[in-house]
């Protein structure tokens, strides 16, 4: 397609998103996204599911027009609790909470959240033109991608983790291995055998990300916090509201490096908005100059994630527009969607319905501005959320943690996971253990484990599967060579300690700040 | 503490309000809950939402679709049949509800429901799979297919929905009728199994015509047969199985059920019901939209075409046995 074209596409697509009606709806899509992501726990997906009927009365474009405005939306609205009460408003702020809240904790709070919406309309917008440049053979590309291949990229991920995290190795891997763990439970994907569910149907599905989310950050906090002294309430000043110039500074290659992470990883179907916000956490600690200051308010650790949870969303669009295939289950709701419609979302879908297809391209456009817009303002309004006091403030939130888990899926057991996941998070803080990990090993295991064994099932049993496969090889070879230059570091110290050359007090801090 | 005061009223009441009245006149004269075990945009919910709401307009009572998911519609199905039978508990459920029971038996399982604890109201639509193989693999027929199947036994792959789902059950009665054996690739759902097959990871599929009737259009995929036993109106030039010669029939069919109990007045209310649905324009307009064929049955009959099906399923899923990790080669 040519450039003229494509401008020319876009110029319809405008016409179609800027008409009155529709600018309403995006307005609309993402003032109830923001909502739905700020009430803790219930993220995308929920809110999608559960506007999805009323869109029905809608036509096709004002339909989806209005999903994806919940859809992005959303994707913002979990940052604001995540930032202001440590509690995820969503999975994938869970990496927001660590460097967001401890923002907060320093009066930073309005600056986070001012850098998590100019980041995430930054990744929004620019996320969009890959998507209307190349998604035909972005989603080609993506369809490559195999269980061998997805199998390869998540221990490539799992790998880049392991490399790029700070604290203590050892303690950040008994915790990866704990989320692993927990990810196992539930029905064997490969032949239906029920795996520690002790009798609980609804463990047939596993241990949701959600409840285990909110209870590991937001009920731990909110158990730390009463066996404390009452911390002193900060009040924020309005001029505090806004980034430092050297905040923006810090700020700005974050941002752009979270949203080309966002957009591929969202692309490649059956991954996740989740990993895309860890990768990018992990890269920003690795990359910093000073990557102790990650977990004790670095702004980088809120600019990246919420960059690229929210490329993630245009990435995950790539498969659904250009082929019809649902790259998770959020886009698979807004294929639903579209089939009430009338129409069918396939490979033609680009041709057949030009209006639908730019007029929603369009509409992020719009969409990006509507929620920069709606949120800028509104940081000054959550902020005041901290002047409540605590001893009002807290059980309110807590009671919102168990209505937000508990509308999920309407699941008891859910707010049973959610409060031992509580209990357990207390412990663990207790005893310096980052929780972070614990959430992405439960995100990973189910689909490692699904891919791997699926390779297998292609392979009949051949582990070749995995390097005869060119896209596969690479990526593992790539996580070899990073797993060799994470491990080289501590051989090398370990054996210069050995020979009395250094002191053995300040070995975890070198192991963890030099590569 | 007051605000926690105030939660806890307002809980009482809601509570009270949701369980407390009884229904002792006239059926009804309450909302009406219709459980999808699935999560919304798939077919049961697509179906359970025009259902609701012509129902709604039928009986001058509320009628809400609730998804209640988990468990493979396990969570929702157990949920409904262990339901008060009073007909303001329905179930909206897909050809799975006859897998689940059989599956736990298999595996020693205390069985989340038992069908038995379930009457049917009628069946709603049901749509025969189709047989689709990626387009660059070089059979143009059944025939070439089963031909090549039976040269290279267990080579050939096709990816399903997951393990004893629908998808998987097509392909199992597909393998047993023609006596071959192919190399069964799972996913978690029909979408990833659908991308599978477009990306070339695997060869053959079985699917609702819906999903893959514009691939087949686009050219990514080519429909070999279909389950039913006509001819899909959409895709005319596609033979049935049952025309190549092999006696086997596959829907995946939708049908609203009550928890059993329900009282007989109450049920000849619903049949009565559903009977004016599946005639009411609206409706018949919005599943031509999500392109699932209405095909109903009032009770008796649909109770005939449910123990068939489930008893053809049972064979199935006892043909296929435990699923065990396969050793490599």
């Amino acid at each position: 397609m040519t450039m003229t074209e494509t401008l020319q596409n876009l110029y319809l697509g405008f016409t179609v998103a800027l008409a009155p009606g529709m600018l309403l709806y995006a307005f609309i899509g993402c003032l109830i996204g923001t909502l739905v992501g700020v009430l803790p726990g219930v993220g995308p997906l929920a809110g999608i599911s559960l506007l999805l009927p009323a869109s029905f009365g809608l036509d096709a474009t004002s339909a989806i027009v209005l999903l994806a405005g919940i859809y992005y939306g959303a994707m913002y609205g979990g940052s604001t609790t995540s930032i202001l009460m440590r509690i995820p408003g969503e999975a994938a702020s869970v990496m927001t909470c660590i460097d967001g809240y401890a923002m907060t904790r320093k009066g930073r709070g309005g600056a986070a959240l001012a850098i998590a919406a100019v980041g995430s309309y930054a990744a929004g917008t620019v996320s969009v033109i890959g998507l209307m440049l190349m998604a035909p053979p972005l989603a080609r590309f993506a369809l490559r991608f195999g269980p061998p291949e997805y199998f390869a990229l998540l221990l490539l991920g799992l790998l880049v983790l392991a490399y790029m995290s700070g604290g203590s190795l050892p303690k950040s891997l008994a915790m990866a291995l704990l989320g692993l763990l927990l990810g196992m439970i539930g029905i064997d994907p490969m032949t239906g055998y029920f795996r520690f569910h002790y009798g609980l149907v609804e463990l047939g599905d596993g241990i949701g990300v959600v409840p285990v989310a909110v209870g590991l950050f937001g009920l731990s906090e909110i158990l730390l916090t009463a066996g404390q002294a009452a911390p002193e309430v900060i009040k924020p000043r309005l001029r505090e509201l806004l980034p430092s110039r050297r905040e923006w500074k810090d700020s700005a290659w974050p941002i752009a490096r979270g949203t080309l992470l966002g957009f591929l990883i969202g692309i490649i179907p059956g991954s996740a908005h989740i990993i895309s916000s860890f990768v990018s956490y992990a890269v920003e600690r690795r990359l910093s100059k000073h990557p102790e200051r990650f977990g004790q308010g670095a702004v980088e650790g809120v600019a990246g994630p919420e960059s690229a949870n929210n490329s993630a969303t245009s990435g995950a669009f790539v498969p659904m527009l250009a082929l019809g295939v649902p790259s998770g289950p959020i886009p698979a709701v807004m294929l639903a969607a579209m089939m009430v419609h009338g129409i069918s979302p396939g490979p033609l879908l680009i041709q057949q319905q030009p209006e639908l297809f730019w007029g929603f391209i369009a509409s992020m456009y719009v969409g990006n501005i509507v929620l920069l817009i709606l949120n800028l303002p509104l940081v000054g309004l959550f902020v005041n959320i901290l002047r409540i006091p605590y001893p009002i403030l807290y059980p309110s939130i807590l009671v919102f943690c168990l209505l937000g888990v508990y509308a999920v899926n309407g699941s008891v057991i859910d707010i049973w996971i959610m409060t031992m996941m509580g209990a357990l998070g207390y412990l663990l803080r207790k005893f310096d253990f980052e929780t972070a990990p614990i959430v992405l090993g439960l995100v990973l295991a189910p689909m490692l484990e699904m891919s791997f064994r699926q390779s297998l099932s292609m392979s009949s049993g051949s582990y070749a599967v995995f390097v005869n496969r060119p896209i596969a090889l690479v990526m593992l070879a790539f996580g070899v060579l990073l797993l060799v230059l994470s491990l080289r570091p501590l051989v090398a110290e370990n054996w210069r300690k050995a020979l009395g050359l250094q002191g053995g007090a300040n070995l975890e801090e070198k192991n963890s700040s030099s590569p | 503490m007051m605000t926690a005061r105030f939660f806890i009223a307002a809980l009482a009441i809601l509570f009270t309000l949701s369980h407390g009245t009884e229904a002792q006149e006239k059926y009804p004269n309450r909302n009406i809950t219709v459980v999808a075990p699935f999560p919304p945009g798939g077919v049961a919910d697509l179906t359970a939402r025009p259902v609701a709401s012509v129902m709604e307009k039928i009986l001058k009572n509320p009628v809400v679709v609730v998804n209640k998911t988990g468990a493979a519609g396990a969570v929702g199905m157990s949920y409904v049949a262990n339901s008060k039978p009073d007909g303001y508990t329905l179930l909206l459920a897909l050809s799975s509800i006859s897998i689940i029971p059989e599956a736990d038996k298999l595996f020693d399982r205390k069985p989340a429901y038992n069908m038995d604890q379930l009457v049917p109201i009628a069946l709603i639509s049901a749509d025969p799979t189709i047989f689709v193989v990626h387009a660059d693999r070089p059979w143009k027929s059944v025939k070439e297919f089963v031909a090549d199947a039976k040269k290279r036994p267990g080579e050939i792959s096709f990816s399903s929905s997951g393990v004893y789902g629908t998808l998987h059950m097509a392909m199992e009665m597909l393998m047993h009728s023609a006596d071959i054996k192919l190399k069964h690739v799972p996913y978690g759902g029909a979408g990833p199994a659908l991308t599978s097959i477009l990306g070339g990871h695997v060869d053959t599929l079985a699917s609702g015509p819906a999903v893959v009737i514009p691939q087949i259009k686009a050219g990514k995929l080519r429909p070999l047969a279909g389950w039913g036993t006509k001819r899909v109106a959409s895709l005319p030039e596609v033979p049935t199985f049952k025309e190549l010669g092999y006696d086997i029939e596959f829907y995946i069919w939708a049908g609203l059920f009550a928890p059993k109990g329900t009282p007989e007045p109450v049920l000849k209310t619903l049949r009565s019901t559903v009977g004016q649905v599946v005639k009411d324009p609206e409706f018949i307009a919005t599943m031509d939209k999500i392109q699932t064929p209405i095909s109903y049955l009032d009770a008796p009959e649909f109770q005939k075409f449910w123990d068939k099906d489930a008893k053809m399923l049972a064979d199935a899923i006892k043909r296929i046995g435990r699923l065990e990790i396969q050793e490599a080669k």
